[in-house]
């Protein structure tokens, strides 16, 4: 026998009477495995060669049939259920042992589910917790290729909020009634597990065409549906991702295949499920990526300001500037505010760019002809963070552009949540002399209740708005701006890229244009020439 | 004195098959499994089903509404439940009725003549309070009856 070559300084060292480590492992009633990263054996003891008929050479995948687990995957877990080919059941301790060798120690398997009852469930809910989750999962993957199962990752929405405003008495009773409606909904072999949080999952056993679509879109109904808790009548949400362990020969994790669909659902709206595709992980790299890049955009001035002027219909004169951000990125080129605005939001850099903007553009329009009018957009998140006046004042104090050649405009998005904070920065604003406007109008929540809640200076109606020639949108474009100059509002329609288009404007109250037929976006430095150019004065 | 009393009042829609042996018997369960419970938790109240809603009123101690409220919200029976009025109450308005079903006797019919569409009564249109009126005034006539 050639084991004692795998351990070749340990025995010598030791006074006889004491056995060396290696008799030890030899005697080990139970099996023990050093196996490579490849799945070949390369060291089994004496009891492993017995029940396992184990020997260096050995492949894990004959061992063990229908195990798909990579090994990586498996020292994640504190012990998986492996199964030999006598059907003997393992829980199987794996250990790192460097240099891409892995130590597998082999106990006989006590029952997965008696494993759960001795105390490893979650405090609050009663469910499985992420370790008992994980070794039904390697259990289930072992058991072969003839049922495949399912990974249900969710999430609740808003729970967050609820736990904030209604404490967390109740947040906790909103967790046990969501476990039980989980419960409720999956069959007897399923397992649902709590992960902590309000993360929860479900492993779905004999999934067959279909089933895992209908689980799914039965939680996200039953989580949605109304809880009355202490006399709180509470709303939440869930997305939920799916994973199919269907190509249980593919050593697929099938948790994080779940994460990543979680991911799309939520993005794309929450309160849906979406099943797991295998461009996810591309399309989460490429974020990922981007996200990077991101981070460093600030700091290697890859941002840039463009600017696109809006005229008075009345003077037929140009009143001033929106500011429009690009990005130049090195290797892809020009990336518009539309592909990176929302992972801005997402991670929180938006608050460092918007103050950037901020101050660029107060610094940029002091060197522009007369007393053109600067616009900055604010995005929702700068509300929140709180530091949105302080950029403001600060911008112009360095700058030292007057306050009222500065309008700020914001979106509906921003007086969602917390609307009566909001309002309180925008009068704060409003205070320093600050124009404060209302993009984007028509698109959103349109709530012509915003419009009463603030006395902005200036509506913009959406874009889609001027390119519908359709009746409808013309009679919102006319009710909009007639509503908005009966509150002494502004109005500036947008998007107006033809003479056609310009003219039906003018008909219907508008104070303002801005588009492409009036004037494109332009660098800073351009901007006295195209107020110098007196074709404009010809074209409107 | 007994725990706060309350009164609940949803709307749902039908999810049983629409074949009368099978809504007949299901509704029969779900009647005798309701009167069974709610005596149990001092529940009483009522049951509407008409053109597809369901619509109920729920009263007793909060703690029994709210419980037998979440058992209502996971049966498969119904869906796109919407809870109308959720209030503090001093009387009960239906109290002898472990759960009263209404809608199958003739006084309904002219009922839901009454309050409009010939569809029949779409309970998504009224309020809790309508519909919590509604049923109450229902109960007495069928009692009286
Ligand atoms: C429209 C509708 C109304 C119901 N009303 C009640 C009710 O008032 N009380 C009740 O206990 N169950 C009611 N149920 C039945 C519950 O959904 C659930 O099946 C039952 O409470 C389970 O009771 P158990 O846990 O004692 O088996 C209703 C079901 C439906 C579809």
């Amino acid at each position: 026998m050639n084991v004692a070559t795998s351990f070749p300084h340990i025995t010598e060292a030791h006074s006889a009477g004491i056995p060396s480590a290696e008799q030890i492992l030899e005697s080990l009633p139970r099996s023990v495995l050093v196996v490579g990263s490849e799945g070949v054996v390369t060291y089994a003891n004496r009891a492993s060669m017995v029940s396992l008929a184990a020997v260096v050479g050995s492949e894990m995948r004959d061992l063990f049939p229908g195990c798909v687990l990579s090994l990586a995957t498996m020292t994640g877990a504190p012990s998986c259920l492996l199964i030999s080919r006598d059907g003997e059941k393992f829980d199987a301790g794996i250990a790192v042992l460097g240099a891409g060798q892995f130590l597998i120690d082999l106990r006989p398997s006590l029952d997965a589910r008696t494993a759960d009852m001795q105390g490893d469930l979650d405090e609050l809910t009663g469910l499985t917790k992420r370790n008992g989750l994980l070794k039904h999962l390697s259990s289930a993957l072992c058991s072969g290729p003839a049922s495949s199962i399912a990974v249900h990752c969710l999430d609740l929405d808003r729970f967050k909020m609820i736990n904030d405003t209604l404490g967390h008495a109740v947040g906790d009773l909103l967790l046990k009634k969501v476990a039980d409606r989980l419960t409720a909904a999956c069959h007897k072999d399923d397992i649902v597990a709590r992960l902590g949080g309000d993360e929860f999952v479900v492993l779905q056993r004999n999934v067959e065409e279909g089933t895992a679509e209908t689980l799914a879109s039965r939680i996200v109904d039953l989580i949605g549906r109304t809880y009355v808790i202490h006399g709180h009548t509470i709303n939440i949400g869930a997305s939920v991702g799916v994973a199919i362990g269907a190509n249980a020969l593919q050593d697929c994790d099938l948790l994080r295949n779940g994460d990543l669909a979680l991911y799309e659902a939520k993005k794309a709206g929450r309160g849906r499920y979406r099943m797991f595709e295998s461009g996810m992980d591309a399309l989460l790299f490429a974020r990922r990526e981007m996200e990077i890049d991101l981070r460093r955009a600030l700091a290697l001035k890859q941002f840039k300001l463009n600017y696109q002027p809006f005229i008075n219909v009345t003077t037929n004169r140009v009143d001033g500037f929106e500011a429009l951000l690009r990005w130049e990125h090195p290797v892809k080129g020009n990336i518009p505010p539309l592909s990176f605005i929302s992972l801005a939001e997402e991670n929180g850099l938006i608050v460092k760019i918007g103050e950037w903007v901020m101050r660029t553009a107060c610094i940029e329009a002091m060197s522009w002809p007369g007393e053109m009018i600067v616009a900055v957009n604010v995005s929702p998140l700068q509300f929140k963070a709180d530091t949105l006046l302080d950029t403001v004042a600060t911008a112009l104090k360095r700058s030292g552009l007057p306050a009222h050649r500065l309008e700020i405009e914001i979106t509906e998005g921003a007086l969602l949540d917390d609307t009566d904070n909001v309002i309180q920065t925008l009068n704060s604003l409003r205070a320093l002399g600050v124009k404060i406007s209302m993009d984007d109008f028509g698109t959103g929540y349109s709530s012509l209740s915003y419009l009463q809640k603030f006395p902005f200076n200036k509506i913009k109606i959406d874009r889609s708005f001027v390119a519908g020639d359709d009746a409808d949108s013309e009679a919102i474009l006319r009710s909009i701006a007639s509503l908005g100059t009966s509150l002494g509002m502004a109005i500036t329609a947008e998007g107006v890229e033809t003479a056609e288009q310009l003219a039906r404007i003018r008909g219907e109250r508008c104070t303002h244009v801005q588009g492409y037929f009036t004037g494109r976006p332009m660098g800073t430095d351009q901007i006295p020439v195209f107020l110098a150019r007196n074709d404009l004065d010809e074209r409107i | 004195m007994a725990a706060s009393m309350y009164r609940l009042v949803y709307y749902s829609r039908n999810h049983i098959a629409h074949d009368q042996a099978l809504f007949a018997s299901n509704i029969q369960k779900i009647l005798e499994k309701s009167r069974i419970n709610n005596q149990r938790d001092e529940i009483t109240g009522a049951l509407l089903f008409n053109a597809g809603c369901f619509a109920q009123v729920l009263e007793g101690p909060l703690d029994k509404v709210e419980a037998a409220f979440e058992r209502i919200q996971q049966d498969e029976r119904h869906g796109d439940v919407s809870l109308l009025a959720l209030d503090p109450i001093s009387r009960r308005s239906f109290p002898n009725w472990a759960m009263g079903f209404i809608g199958t006797s003739d006084i309904q019919a002219k009922r839901f003549a009454g309050i409009g569409a010939s569809t029949g009564f779409d309970p998504s249109r009224l309020s809790g309070d309508e519909i919590h009126a509604l049923l109450r005034d229902l109960a007495i006539e069928e009692e009286a009856a």
